[in-house]
């Protein structure tokens, strides 16, 4: 067989064998790479360290066990941020499949900080530092029912309480006691959110959203829509980053732990683009 | 090697591993893990369902504390039921058109204003716009860069007249702009996809297999 | 009239929604919150009756008729009557009448989504990495000036938005924020504002009943 022959016929398992070697070899023998946060990112951390005492920021997490590997490091990222620096947050989700994610990350991230709490004041305490609202569907319900009365779209929280009843959500009533929401998102949510809830009631919107979405997100970045913008794993690893930096908040780093696995498959997929188009050019020059 | 003795990181594990067992060809495993995910998925739907919409927003307020007005949305839902009466289907169209109508009709002005109006207003050679790029007098070439690009790939997506002249013109600078965008889009997508297989191996070899510290 | 009503509806509703956008008095926004609030959530609810009894309805036939594959579909059933279950009355947050735990073994709808949805959803979608290598192995040919333009791009982000970018040239992520921030938003802007026009004139359209195809087919 000729050289582009060989080139333009390399089995699909060996793509996958040298793929799956490739991103598992990194993993196995780790090494720490200074990861360095852009400018989006560091914008969105801003506005959210900039929340008050006397408002609370949402964190909607809505995205799908599918792309949990991407936006779940964003999510425990930005729990870390607030309850470290005791921001009181609403945590919520838009669609049912959802829920049980955002369950995940803050039953994950509430463990870490009362497991290292020595008194009732460092404690993440439910009703005083957070709530957890839960999901109520359709989307557009909890975007636009929110600017008047979050107790009246949540009347009871995903445990079951009233939602009146809670400590935080004496002060906290409606967009106007909301600083910031964060929307984490595999699909056009954060774009609904700037549609609906933007639009009538001025509520300041920063985004996580898959790799695959970024590249669309920027139009709404650059005219000021979205506050900040975290994308994929490395937006994730980038506010990990900020927050270890500049909070101190130490916790596993699921994001920054697989960038050497992410550059060497990168690399490799660049080389069987190459190697695929050399082989092209060489049997194109043949005939 | 720490492997994990709880059962259902096995039993997330071996239900992973008959999924991926899809690279080398589609067997049994894999149909009976697709199946298995579709059946939970459901069970797992309908118990938000009932336990967060239709007990505490339906049921409990209309036959329990008498809010007579929700006979109303009780009975169009009940509409959507049709759909398995032959004679009577078309009734389902009934609820579908509330539904959807009032959807289209909020999404109309939404639209309008956050993906044409705003959109445009961070197109146009403003100064505030100049300003927003923090970038001194670059962010004037900057904007006049976007301005022409936005046009440019607007004129590359006009079909109604053939693309000669003026107008063939700017549709073949449009067209670099949209490579541009869809390689970054490309690049971003690369990254997307890995990202999730790490995620996986993290999972497969850290929690189950405790390879990875 | 099985067609007129919905038509009729669809326009009503429609422009309530419109109406709701430029009507802020509370007086008009105390029935669009009605509408929304209780009407669409509940609406919302039975689309998911819906569709979960055609779910069953499509797998039971299968069994019924020993479809191709027939026996996957006990499998779901099986697991959709286990876990809902569970969930109806072993409750949400494990508060329900049903018992979800045997000794320190927890089975609460939580579990059952932990460790079985997540995993095989996330395994699901990370086999496109592998996909996805084979495939720009295959056909990522670089034919024409556009092509290349694409693959440049592609590479430039691929690399720059990593921490390998900066180990290579300090200038390059700046440089990479550049292409996503500037050429990338032109070209992406143009997408979707041609995106939102079209959404805007469909809406119209289906309000309007010049768009019909909601309705389905027969009479």
């Amino acid at each position: 067989m000729k050289i582009y022959e060989r080139l333009n016929k390399i089995d699909r398992r060996i793509i996958y064998a040298i793929l799956f070697v490739v991103v598992t070899l990194p993993l196995i023998f780790p090494s720490v790479l200074k990861v360095t946060p852009m400018t989006p990112v560091e914008n969105l951390f801003t506005a959210v360290d900039k929340t008050t005492d006397d408002k609370a920021l949402i964190l909607d997490c809505s995205y799908a066990p599918q792309i949990k590997a991407e936006v779940e490091p964003m999510a425990i990222a930005v729990l870390r941020h607030a309850f470290k620096t005791r921001k009181k947050i609403l945590v919520l989700s838009l669609y049912v499949e959802m829920i049980g994610l955002a369950t995940r990350a803050l039953n994950q991230v509430v463990e870490e900080f009362n497991s290292v709490a020595e008194t009732y004041e460092d404690s993440i305490i439910y009703g005083r530092d957070y709530v957890f609202l839960g999901w109520q569907p359709p989307p557009i319900v909890p975007m636009l029912g929110m600017g008047e009365s979050i107790s009246n779209i949540y009347v009871v929280d995903y445990y079951g309480n009233q939602t009146d009843t809670l400590l935080m959500m004496q002060r906290i009533r409606n967009y106007n006691d909301i600083s910031i929401l964060v929307a984490l998102s595999g699909s056009r949510i954060p774009i609904s959110w700037v549609s609906y809830a933007q639009n009538r009631y001025g509520l300041q919107v920063g985004v996580g959203c898959t790799a695959v979405s970024g590249a669309d997100f920027y139009p709404y970045y650059q005219t000021g829509q979205f506050t900040g913008l975290m994308v994929g794993m490395k937006g994730a690893a980038e506010y990990e980053e900020l927050v270890e930096a500049n909070h101190g908040v130490k916790g596993r780093r699921v994001a920054s732990e697989a960038m050497l696995s992410l550059t060497y498959a990168h690399l490799i997929i660049m080389l069987f683009i190459v190697i695929g188009n050399i082989g092209f050019f060489l049997h194109r020059r043949k005939k | 090697m720490n492997i994990s003795t709880d059962p259902w990181v096995w039993i997330a594990s071996i239900l992973s591993i008959a999924i991926l067992s899809f690279l080398y060809k589609e067997n049994p495993f894999f149909r009976a893990a697709e199946h298995i995910f579709l059946g939970v998925a459901n069970g797992y739907l309908v118990t938000f369902y009932w336990h967060r919409i239709l007990m505490p927003i339906l049921f409990r307020p209309l036959f329990q504390q008498g809010d007579l007005l929700l006979i109303v949305p009780f009975i169009v839902g009940m509409l959507y039921l049709t759909r398995f009466i032959p004679r009577v289907s078309w009734l389902v169209r009934i609820p579908i058109a509330i539904y959807m109508g009032y959807w289209t009709g909020v999404l109309i002005p939404a639209t309008i204003q956050a993906q044409i109006i705003k959109q445009v207003q961070g197109t146009i050679l403003t100064a505030p716009n100049f300003q927003s790029w923090n970038a001194g007098t670059s962010g004037i070439a900057w904007s006049v860069i976007v301005f022409i690009g936005v046009l440019c790939t607007l004129s590359y997506f006009y079909f109604s007249r053939e693309h000669k002249g003026v107008i063939g013109f700017t549709s073949r600078i449009g067209i670099v702009f949209v490579m541009i965008g869809f390689g970054a889009a490309f690049g971003y997508t690369v990254m997307a996809r890995i990202s999730l297989l790490i995620g996986k191996l993290q999972y497969l070899l850290g929690d189950w297999l405790g390879i990875i510290k | 009239m099985k067609k007129r009503i919905p038509l009729i509806l669809i326009f009503v509703a429609g422009l309530l929604g419109v109406i709701s956008f430029v009507i802020p008095h509370p007086s008009y926004q105390v029935y669009d919150a009605w509408i929304r609030n209780d009407l669409l959530r509940v609406l919302s609810a039975f689309a998911v009756v819906l569709a979960l009894g055609s779910l069953l309805r499509v797998h039971s036939d299968k069994i019924r008729r020993k479809r191709r594959n027939w026996q996957y579909s006990w499998l779901l059933l099986i697991a959709f009557a286990v876990s809902a279950i569970i969930g109806l009355f072993g409750g949400v947050a494990a508060d329900g009448i049903l018992p979800t735990t045997i000794g320190s073994f927890s089975y609460d709808i939580q579990t059952l989504y932990e460790n079985i949805v997540i995993p095989l959803a996330s395994s699901m979608f990370a086999l496109l990495a592998f996909f996805m290598a084979s495939a720009a192995y295959r056909a990522f040919r670089v034919r024409s000036m556009e092509a290349t333009l694409l693959l440049v791009a592609a590479f430039i982000v691929m690399i720059g938005v990593l921490p390998l970018g900066y180990s290579i040239s300090k200038h390059l992520p700046a440089f990479v924020q550049w292409i996503l921030n500037v050429p990338n938003v032109a070209g992406q802007r143009g997408i979707v504002l041609g995106i939102a026009l079209g959404v805007v004139a469909t809406s119209l359209k289906i309000i309007l009943g010049i768009e019909r195809a909601w309705l389905g087919g027969g009479e």
